[in-house]
């Protein structure tokens, strides 16, 4: 055929009306021309009009040829497959309605998933060659990564040999006057080399440059794209203009292009970094032993992972000599940046999540493959018509075929479309999401959506299809539809058995989640979290250039703060609960033995404020400054610790050696302890077990970057417009940043658990529902096929519990089975939820016991019309009707 | 079927299309009856052709952009296509004809050299 009249065969399929007349318009000319040519031979009108029919031949064979002559015969049933499967959808809009919600509630829960799992885990980060870049951690024990020390990175950039570039990153807050409010902006401080190892260049300007990173360097700042269109309104006049940061100007060298960078990073609460600025090492820094960088760097070609980390050893064990002899057993390692991104648990959730969906959707296709086969069995009876009049069966199972295709669309379709809300809706919910992840309905997941609407409509449809196709026309016609097929009647009941299976196995695992964030909501913080208000404050050191300033400046904002009104107390200390907080090495003089414990900074009220009880001793007062006598406080933790391990039975008044952090000054002094305290929880992460504390006046360790805490007497954030006021007073180039209330940041920390909790939640309610819905279509149907049976029954003298017990029967057969099943699957399958759970057993027996009576009852529900149905039979009805 | 086409021989498939060709090259536009009066007559003792057959093939030819179409009223004063050839029409015949030379010729040889 050529290519021109395929298209006109095509073309003709849309127009097959106008054709069909214009050749019963051209047939009726030729019959006229025929029938006077027949008269001018003398034949008389009769004659003449069947010697012109004759002539002519058939008129309906040469239209039938003319037909499939000029269009595609296969296209042109396809199209009327489609409008009758509309046709005889919407003859029946109740359940096309049910069957279209329940797979667009399928398809749009996995199109939605399959999004987010696109973009967090299949993209590849959007860098050239991604997987070049790494991260260098030194690790103190092999579970641990560690930052290193500017020496270290030093070494490691002069005498490794693996990477084509290699950056030093640290994070760096800086207060910058924007439209004249002063704002703190999140950055980073970055070697030279930082945006080579991503292999990105600005957007508009230029790059860092190689010499930029020495000392004494220019002062030069490269900015975000999305701070460049916020703060800046997209001026190009940027690039000329000198940014006040802290007070001191910098040149603004370029822009990075949108993207990647603009997203927030893999730590809750940490904004995304509008800046980047140059680490240029002082040679205190150089001297100082404090681990405050975080290595990145990308490979040369060819060199592998295993490569570059033997090289880091080389390093490492070449410059042996000027590690201290307490870390000389550390180790380092090389692990892929992008492995970093997407933290193990959050890949847990996900995954944990696609299977819950995909079980969804497999019971949702469970559940449109019964409807299906109820209506084949009612529909029998006009299949085997057709079968006897000659239709073929395979066009007959094209026809059903196509008819749940027209379902499958209509049902992806809304499902699209539920995906669109549902991305919006979990974006923001889905915790640690990696920086570089941008989740949309992008054409991978819209092809993704389409190959699974053809999936479920085969997969739903085949078994209905394959059932009418095959069954025996004379055996349909002959039972008239007075009983049901025995075969349909078997594959629908194990249909609902496994759906029952599957709701149980999600009943299982949404216990057991539900129970382990109940868990987690009741670990006790050791600190009194409501009506509390924190934010961070970074005073410049130009204004602010010794820990005198410092120690001066805290108690005049407190008493700034306690005058505003609604203000119960206010606190100031190096970190808040929850938030995280440094370590540091304790030793007890005259013990080389070291312990490593959290170190927290404290003013006189953190520890009323926040509700912190007082065991023994005394907690700070504005005694504790400089100049007084060191001084320390320690958690019951680091009590019980000192206690194991060096014996000191009463810790107050003992002496511990820590380092006196003075401002700019690294030395270790001798300190008392003056008192134990409960135990504050200082970690985001509430599985882990309490850490042990050591807190240090806040004056006496003085920090530029502190954080308020700030209790109310009513609503906490309706002050923060006069705590912003107070501040403002006492310095009003201060900015106030990162508000959040404590019970926020605690919600926070729950959040790698809240999420996949309710989200398989309400899968698992979704599942039942579906498995309810499928039962329930199961017993109704077989209640109304048996009436005769029953109607025959109760004329025999049966009872209404008899014909109640016969339902029953029915249902408890497909429910044992499917608990029977769901309940092995979930002890074999639980397991999964592993490190999500938290003190919670994976073989909880409350959770089996919770998915036995869960879809117990639902069972019941679902059975409890259809029983009524059947015991309301009016015999004489039944046995006159016929079916 | 009627005693009295037994003796007309069936049309040779693809010789319906080259017969209507020839005939609107000779003829000029024709509408269909035409056509078919014209095939009757040249053929009428040999072939058994009824006359609906030719729509058929009219509709290909269409298609294939052989001969064009264009709307004209009948001596009966009625709503008809006239055919008429195309360019690529006369293209074809010239192609049709020399293929049916060169198998007719070839049939004539193997038959010739059987007998």
């Amino acid at each position: 055929m050529t290519p021109r009249r395929l298209l006109h065969r095509l073309l003709a399929l849309g127009r097959q009306g106008r054709l069909d007349r214009e050749l019963d318009d051209e047939v009726q000319a030729h019959l006229e021309l025929a029938e006077r040519d027949a008269l001018a031979r003398g034949l008389s009108p009769d004659e003449a009009r069947a010697e012109a029919r004759r002539a002519f031949g058939g008129i309906a064979q040469m239209k039938e040829v003319h037909r499939d002559g000029r269009s595609a015969r296969w296209l042109e049933n396809l199209a009327r497959d489609v409008r009758y499967g509309v046709a005889s959808l919407r003859r029946e809009p109740v359940f096309t309605l049910v069957a279209v919600s329940v797979l667009a509630l399928g398809i749009g829960a996995n199109t939605a998933m399959f999004s987010l799992v696109d973009g967090i885990l299949f993209q590849p980060l959007p860098f050239p060659n991604p997987d070049r870049i790494v991260r260098i951690w030194e690790s103190p024990t092999p579970d641990t990564s560690n930052s290193t020390t500017t020496s270290t990175f030093e070494e490691l950039q002069r005498r490794s040999r693996s990477f084509a570039a290699l950056s030093a990153e640290s994070e760096s807050t800086a207060t910058v006057p924007i439209n004249g409010e002063p704002t703190r902006l999140t950055g980073r401080y970055v070697s030279a080399d930082h945006f080579a190892v991503f292999g990105v260049q600005p957007l508009i300007g230029r790059n860092f440059r190689p010499e930029e990173d020495r000392a004494g360097a220019a002062r030069v700042v490269i900015l975000s794209h999305a701070a460049w269109q916020q703060h800046f309104g997209g001026d190009r006049g940027i690039l000329d203009r000198d940014l006040l940061l802290d007070d001191e100007p910098y040149k603004v060298i370029g822009v990075l292009p949108p993207g990647a960078f603009d997203r927030h990073s893999s730590r809750p609460l940490v904004d995304p970094a509008s800046f980047w600025r140059l680490n240029a090492f002082t040679p205190e820094e150089r001297a100082a032993s404090s681990h405050w960088l975080n290595p990145i760097g990308r490979l040369k070609p060819g060199v592998s992972l295993a490569q570059a980390q033997a090289d880091v050893l080389a390093v490492r064990s070449q410059i042996a000599g000027q590690i201290p002899a307490w870390k000389q057993d550390w180790s380092m390692k090389v692990e892929p940046f992008d492995e970093l991104l997407v933290g193990d648990r959050l890949r847990q959730s996900i995954y944990l999540a696609l299977g819950a969906v995909v079980l969804v959707l497999l019971i949702a296709c469970a559940n449109i493959t019964s409807l299906l086969l109820g209506r084949s069995a009612a529909r029998r009876k006009e299949m085997a018509v057709r079968v006897a009049l000659g239709a073929g069966r395979g066009r007959l199972a094209a026809q059903l075929l196509t008819e749940t295709l027209v379902l499958g669309a209509l049902g992806g379709a809304a499902g699209v479309g539920l995906a669109v809300f549902l991305i919006q809706l979990a974006v923001p919910l889905v915790p640690a999401m990696p920086f570089t992840a941008e989740v949309a309905l992008n054409w991978r997941v819209l092809a993704f959506a389409v190959a699974m609407v053809l999936a479920v409509s085969v997969l739903v449809g085949v078994l209905p299809a394959i059932r009418v196709s095959t069954g025996s026309a004379v055996v349909a016609l002959n039972q008239a539809g007075r009983g049901s097929s025995g075969v349909n009647d078997r594959a629908r009941r194990l249909i609902v058995a496994a759906e029952v299976a599957v709701s149980v196995i999600l009943i299982c695992g949404a216990f057991l989640l539900f129970k382990s964030l109940g868990r987690l909501q009741q670990v006790d913080i050791g600190a009194r979290i409501d009506r509390v208000v924190t934010m961070s404050v970074d005073l410049p050191y130009e204004r602010y250039p010794s820990g005198h300033h410092l120690a001066a400046f805290y108690p005049m904002l407190i008493e700034r703060l306690q005058a505003v009104p609604g203000v119960e107390s206010a606190a100031i200390a190096g970190d808040v609960p929850l938030e995280g907080t440094g370590g540091e090495n304790l030793r007890m003089p005259g013990r080389d033995e070291r312990l490593l414990v959290r170190f927290k900074r404290a003013d006189a009220a953190y520890f009323s404020t926040l509700g912190i009880p007082v065991i023994a001793g005394r907690g700070f007062t504005p005694e504790d400054r400089i100049g007084t006598p060191y001084v320390v406080v320690v958690n019951e933790g680091l009590a019980r610790r000192l206690r194991d391990r060096f014996g000191v039975t009463n810790p107050i008044g003992a002496t511990v050696d820590l380092p006196a952090l003075g401002f700019g000054r690294d030395r270790r002094a001798e300190m008392t302890i003056v008192g134990v305290i409960g135990n504050e929880r200082v970690d985001g992460d509430l599985r882990r077990p309490a850490s042990e504390i050591a807190y240090v006046p806040l004056a006496q360790a003085p920090r530029m970057q502190v954080k308020l805490a700030v209790r109310t007497r009513g609503d906490a954030l309706a002050v923060v417009p006069a705590i912003r006021e107070a501040v403002r007073q006492l310095d009003p180039r201060l900015a106030l940043a990162d508000i959040h209330t404590m019970e926020e940041i605690w919600g926070r920390s729950l959040s790698g658990l809240r999420e996949p909790v309710w989200l398989i939640g309400i899968f698992a309610l979704v599942s039942v529902l579906l498995a309810g819905i499928g039962l329930y279509g199961v017993l109704s149907h077989a209640v109304a096929q048996q009436r005769r049976e029953i109607g025959i029954r109760m004329a025999l003298g049966a009872r209404a519990h008899d014909v109640l017990s016969l339902v029953a029967r029915n249902t408890l057969t497909m429910v044992i089975l499917g608990l029977g099943a769901g309940l092995a699957g979930a002890f074999v399958l639980t397991r999964v939820t592993g490190s999500l759970l938290f003190e919670v057993s994976a073989r909880d027996p409350w959770a089996f016991v919770a998915g036995a009576i869960g879809m117990g009852l639902v069972a019941m529900v679902a059975a409890l019309v259809p029983a009524r149905r059947a015991s309301r039979v009016d015999p004489t009805l039944a046995l006159r009707s016929d079916g | 079927m009627s005693t009295d086409k037994t003796d007309k021989k069936e049309l040779l498939s693809g010789t319906l299309d080259l017969l209507i060709l020839k005939t609107l090259d000779t003829m000029g536009a024709l509408h269909g009856y035409a056509i078919a009066r014209r095939l009757e007559q040249m053929s009428a003792s040999v072939m058994r052709l009824s006359q609906g057959s030719i729509y058929p093939a009219l509709i290909r030819l269409e298609q294939n952009g052989w001969i064009a179409t264009k709307w004209g009223i009948s001596e009966t004063n009625r709503k008809v296509k006239i055919y008429s050839l195309t360019r690529a029409g006369t293209k074809r015949l010239q192609i049709e004809v020399a293929n049916w030379e060169q198998a007719t010729a070839l049939v004539a040889r193997v038959l010739g050299a059987k007998a």
